[in-house]
């Protein structure tokens, strides 16, 4: 076999299994687009950066293409997540897909290969929307205050946006979450006039002429703004979701590592200034609750972690048909820059309202959100994600997918993420039930509204293994107790 | 006497199958009783594991999971007792964490996954059930009156003393102890009683399973050989004896040995002397009775009287002897505490400084077992009566366990379970006399009754004595009573005194609604999630244990007070001078420093007063540095105030107490609530240490002992220079100037 072969093999296996393109070190995506105009908003507002690029792209090679190539900066690739490029001209038809180039040698760009629905044909345009987000790329500046002080993160982002392809025109709106921005690069020479024009909390670099300016440029931009509020990471978070057909109950577990990524104290913690603060409620960096909202109908909700139960929570229970219920959660110790965090929450739900059975068939579809988290102003962001929907002993066929909206969902493509299926032994399996396990990184609170829809066949006789084994099984012991004591054992003859 | 259908089911066979059934019945609903009365703390606050050595215990529970027997075995944990270890699996009874760990695999092989802090947090309450039937199966060999096993099972089950070392979450090793205590005297009992190596056996197997599971068993290895001293003095060696004493005391001996932290102690340890004595001495008696067979009884009189003067002479210079040459170690401390009250004040303080080691008070005696202890010895005196070989056991475990229960408030717990015997005892002969006696007369009367004689009649309708029934309705009634004020009494103080976990105080807020204090919780969580994983924290030896279980850091000191001087190491450092305590926090990796608090709350059983044990334990090992006088005022007031000593206000502990204290009252005197008294002006000043964390009520702070500083000037005046005074540059006098040759 020839080195090329068994290269190209190789590609296709990764294809197949992680959905990942492979790419030479010195890939260059073919110059065959041209960005007529491009329009970039960052927003700040939340506790991680919200990037929109809106596009027009137009075919200058001389056949129709059919993959446009999304340039990142190498140090960002990993952190970008909820990736989605819609045609703006008809976003109910969905995302399209886009695949995730992997490079095995370090390079400066790396490359998201989007699959338009139908080949551009040569000089037509085509409106690209393309909406991700940024985890961990907002950094305090500076990195230690003192406890009462004010916190101001930094962005640092390029006035040219970085792109496989030359572009015409470009500007870049930034909304950042307050007026008090102490620093911000002022551009010389990139167009006449002042820039950035400021109005409001909203900053706007451009519109530049870049039609000369070589893809790949870069000129780069950064913002200190104050943002005195949490900046919530959970660098990994559980959810169980597990259905009992017999008990008709969706049960809902989430185990939480959170950290606050703000800034860290100069000196340690204060409890005399931290009671001044919560007294004149100033805002604070620390976390110092997280608001919870539940499903209408949500029931015996807890909140413990390591050590047992945590006292300084409170349920508000929501009125069923619409109104949602309300956890609030404080944590034992306000969890400030640099300090972790982690606990489990949990709560029970009528199934009904979450499965559905197949008219006429042994099937069932359930739908549940995909992730819920507390819903804060300053947003949540999740590294990675395990949800695991543990469905009844003997499910089979076990399909998922998540639903797609007219608008983005927060979620990443389909194909990014990942899942197996694997039997879950608890209580009183004889064959464990089955678990379905979906991973997924880089997600925000976005992906709150998300749905998650799971068919599997479920048959009669499943549901009565348990009772007849545990049947079984009881009888078995008495008749094994009777025989044994129908045993006469005694030395002498009686 | 068959009248009524009732008593048809009370006859015959079907009236034995009848009254097993309500036997098993009654017996189940005690032990729910049992049960339920101790979940009061798991409804009320949560499944939670209580106070101080049980989370070591449950530390070691969850270790011997994790980890499977053997390394659980050879266990050396060195996140205690920083820098020195403790080897742990060789100096524990592992009993109680074995018992939860076969417990927890057996569930789990059931595929009933139940969290391991749930079996020993519900371990107490599930063995007091047993316990209660164990007593059942005592005192039915103490009695022929059946309502005496089921009364004494009742008492067992719910009565104070019993329940506050066994509530849901008091996951100790008394939690089973009691259970095996009871059940091997039963087996003790029985063995005597029928003379059968079976039950020996299975005494001394009970008796193995109790040694690993409590210290307690030296109270077993003591009052079994005293029981059949008494009897062999008493005159009543029989064979039975001998073959249920000596397959108990070399089967049980033996499985004594295999755990590692008694190991030779049967051998060469005082405490466990008179076992070994006693089994020489049944066999001398054997032997004497074997030969009473061959010789005449003149001769053989003076054959005893020489052997025994020789014997005992030999046995007691022997013993001597070992003893001064150190084979057999003398006795501890903690024994000679039990004889001299004063003894463990002046000798150990560490062992006075435990408040469960001091002197019971009188009313404790009420508090905790009620009316029993009046029944009590009503119950000892029917045992007199009929004196048989079980009825002498119960004296001689009546006056012993009396005696210790008196010496030691925790030994009350001993004492508990012969009281429910005694005063079953007594009880039930009380109902039977009263409510069965009028059966026997009934029929008599009516014989008689054709027979009219004039001594009879007085008697045939009596107005008083027991027949009658105005006074059977006044026994009973009155007994009734008793019962029912019992429970309350029971329930009442189950409820107030013996359900708190420590760990979580419950207060009520102005509308009458539970306000959970979780600051302990909160602190060491804070520990466990924002130190490093070896940050070393040095506390009292009090929170130790829980340090280990909530914070899951290194600590210095812990509850097993193994080791004096490390103990009064800390007592030193908390004692003294910044200056004198720094060097030695750094000489053990100390990064935090942990106190605890009341001043703000009113919690009184914080730091401060405990401090004098702290100065104590240190003065026993440092008397020319530490004095316990230095910390009292001139009239020998314990002071925080103004008038506080120098000695008390430049101690680490007074400060960590009291840093900033001051300014959370901003304008006004800061007052402590626990000493309700005003504090200087001026707070304390640290150098050596910053605070880290206080916790929401100021009840656990916690310090950060400072790096070196980077210029190497000391910290008191780098201290200084922050605070902006200048460096006192003491002023060089300068000698006359020289003429410098060269």
């Amino acid at each position: 076999m020839r080195p090329i072969t068994a290269f190209a093999a190789l590609c296709g296996f990764f294809l197949s299994s992680s959905s990942l393109v492979c790419a030479q070190s010195s890939f260059k995506p073919p110059q065959t687009f041209k960005n007529v105009n491009l329009v970039r908003n960052i927003n700040l507002e939340k506790g991680y950066a919200r990037e929109t690029v809106n596009v027009v792209v137009e075919n200058v090679d001389k056949e129709p293409q059919s993959t446009y190539y999304l340039a990142f900066p190498s140090d960002v690739f990993d952190k970008v997540g909820g990736l989605e490029v819609r045609d703006r001209k008809a976003p109910e038809k969905g995302p399209l897909a886009v695949d995730a180039l992997s490079v095995d040698t370090p390079s400066d760009v790396q490359y998201f290969a989007v699959d338009l629905p139908k080949p551009l044909a040569p000089k037509s345009q085509v409106t690209l929307g393309i909406s991700y987000y940024l985890l961990s790329s907002l950094s305090p500046r500076p990195a230690a205050i003192n406890q009462a002080d004010k916190q101001y993160l930094t962005y640092s982002f390029s006035a040219y946006t970085l792109s496989a392809y030359p572009t015409v025109t470009q500007k870049t709106k930034l909304k950042l979450p307050s007026t008090n921005v102490p620093d911000y690069t002022t551009t010389s020479g990139l167009k006449s006039g002042s820039d950035p024009e400021r109005q409001g909390t909203t900053y706007t670099y451009g519109p530049y002429d870049t039609t000369e300016v070589a893809p790949g440029t870069t000129y780069p931009i950064t913002v200190r703004y104050e943002f005195t509020k949490p900046v919530i990471t959970a660098s990994l978070l559980e959810r169980d979701l597990e259905v009992s057909h017999w008990g008709g109950n969706l049960a809902t577990e989430e185990r939480y590592w959170l950290r606050n990524n703000g800034s860290t104290l100069v000196n340690q913690f204060s409890r005399v200034e931290w009671t001044l603060t919560n007294f004149q409620q100033l805002p604070s960096s620390a976390i110092r609750e997280l608001k919870y909202p539940l499903k209408p109908g949500s029931v015996d909700p807890y909140f413990i972690d390591d050590i047992g139960n945590v006292s300084t929570s409170r349920y508000r229970p929501g009125k069923p048909p619409k109104r949602d219920g309300s956890l609030e959660l404080r944590p034992r110790y306000p969890v400030f820059g640099g300090w972790n965090y982690s606990f489990r929450i949990g709560w029970n739900n009528e199934l009904s309202a979450f499965l559905r059975r197949v008219a006429g068939s042994e099937s069932y579809v359930l739908k549940v959100p995909f992730i819920e988290g507390p819903r804060m102003p300053e947003g949540v962001q999740y590294e990675k994600v395990v949800v695991r929907v543990i469905l009844p002993e003997g499910a089979r066929n076990v399909r998922y997918e998540t639903i797609e909206t007219a608008s983005n969902n927060g979620l990443p493509p389909a194909d990014q993420i990942t899942f197996h299926v694997s039997p879950h032994k608890t209580f009183m399996d004889t064959l464990g039930r089955t678990a379905l396990t979906l991973t997924v990184e880089n997600l925000s609170d976005e992906a709150r509204d998300s749905q998650l829809l799971v068919t599997y066949d479920y048959s009669f006789w499943d549901g009565m293994r348990k009772p007849v084994t545990i049947t079984a099984g009881l009888l078995t012991a008495f008749a094994a107790a009777w025989a044994i004591g129908n045993i006469d054992v005694s030395i002498k003859k009686r | 006497m068959a009248e009524t259908p009732v008593d048809a089911l009370l006859q015959g066979s079907t009236g034995r199958n009848t009254r097993g059934l309500l036997r098993i019945i009654i017996l189940l609903t005690i032990a729910a009783a049992a049960v339920s009365s101790r979940l009061f703390s798991v409804i009320r606050f949560e499944s939670i594991i209580h106070e101080f050595d049980p989370w070591f215990n449950f530390r070691a529970t969850k270790y011997l999971v994790q980890n499977g027997f053997y390394s659980f075995w050879d266990w050396f944990d060195d996140r205690t007792w920083h820098p020195l270890g403790r080897v742990t699996g060789g100096t524990l009874y592992p009993g109680l964490m074995v018992t939860s760990g076969v417990i927890y695999h057996i569930l789990r092989f059931l595929t009933i996954p139940v969290d391991i802090r749930n079996i020993c947090v519900l371990l107490a309450p599930a063995f007091s059930g047993l316990t209660a039937f164990a007593m059942y199966l005592l005192t039915c060999e103490m009695s022929i009156s059946p309502s005496a096993g089921l009364l004494a099972a009742a008492f067992m089950g719910i009565t104070p003393g019993y329940i506050s070392r066994s509530v849901a979450g008091s996951y100790d090793n008394e939690a089973i102890a009691i259970f095996l205590l009871v059940f091997t005297f039963f087996l003790w009992v029985k063995a005597v009683k029928n003379g059968s190596i079976m039950w020996g056996a299975l005494a001394a197997l009970f008796y193995g399973y109790m040694v690993s599971a409590w210290g307690g068993y030296v109270f077993i290895t003591n009052l079994i050989p005293l029981h059949v001293f008494v009897l062999l003095c008493m005159g009543r060696y029989s064979s039975r004896l001998y073959i249920s004493y000596t397959t108990w005391y070399a089967l049980g001996t033996l499985a004594s040995m295999q755990i590692p932290f008694v190991g030779f102690l049967p051998i060469r340890n005082s405490d466990h002397m008179s076992a070994l004595g006693v089994f020489g001495l049944i066999q001398l008696v054997a032997f004497a009775d074997f030969v009473r067979g061959f010789i005449p009884g003149k001769q053989f009189q003076r054959l005893v009287t020489a052997m025994v003067v020789i014997i005992f002479g030999i046995a007691f210079i022997g013993l001597v002897a070992l003893t001064l040459s150190g084979v057999i170690a003398p006795w501890s401390g903690r024994f000679y505490s039990l004889w001299d009250t004063g003894y463990a004040k002046i000798h150990i303080p560490i062992i006075a400084s435990v408040s469960e080691h001091q002197p019971t008070a009188w009313p404790a005696f009420f508090f905790d077992l009620n009316f029993l202890i009046w029944l009590f010895p009503a119950g000892v005196y029917m045992c007199f009566r009929d004196l048989k070989d079980e009825h002498v056991f119960v004296i001689i475990y009546a006056v012993l366990a009396s005696y210790f229960a008196g010496v030691m408030v925790r030994l009350m717990l001993t004492l508990t379970p012969i009281v429910c015997v005694a005063a079953a005892l007594a009880l039930s002969t009380i109902i039977d006399t009263y409510v069965l006696v009028s059966r026997g007369p009934g029929p008599q009367a009516k014989t008689n009754d054709g027979t009219s004689t004039e001594g009879l009649r007085s008697t045939r309708n009596p107005v008083v004595g027991i027949t009658s029934y105005i006074s059977k309705a006044i026994v009973t009634s009155s007994v009734v009573v008793y019962l029912l004020l019992f429970v309350a009494h029971c329930t009442w103080v189950t409820s107030n005194a013996y359900s708190s976990p420590s760990v979580v105080l419950a207060s009520r807020m102005p509308d009458g609604s539970q306000f959970i204090i979780d600051d302990y919780r909160e602190a060491y969580y804070w520990l466990r999630q924002n130190t490093p994983d070896n940050a070393k924290i040095m506390s009292w030896w009090d929170y130790g244990y829980q340090i280990g279980g909530m914070a899951d850091r290194p600590t210095l000191v812990d509850n097993n007070t193994w080791n004096n001087t490390h103990i009064a190491t800390v007592g030193k450092a908390m004692s003294s001078r910044e200056e004198v305590s720094y060097p030695i926090l750094r000489q053990h990796d100390v990064d935090y420093v942990l106190v605890v608090f009341g001043g703000l709350l009113g919690y009184s059983g914080d730091d401060i007063n405990k401090f004098l044990w702290m100065v104590r334990i240190a003065e026993g090992i440092w008397p020319d540095e530490i004095k316990e006088r230095d910390y009292f005022t001139a009239r020998g007031e314990y002071r925080v105030d103004d008038e506080a000593t120098p000695a008390m206000r430049n101690s680490l502990m007074y400060k960590m107490s009291y840093y900033n204290f001051n300014a959370l009252f901003q304008q006004s005197q800061a007052v402590d609530r626990v000493r309700g008294s005003r504090l200087p002006a001026e707070g304390p000043q640290l150098s050596t240490l910053e605070e880290a964390f206080t916790s929401e009520n100021w009840i656990i702070r916690i310090y950060k002992v400072k790096d070196l500083d980077n210029f190497g000037r000391d910290h008191g005046n780098a201290a200084a220079f922050e605070r902006g005074h200048k460096r006192k540059r003491a002023t060089k006098r300068r000698g006359p100037r020289v003429l410098r040759t060269e």
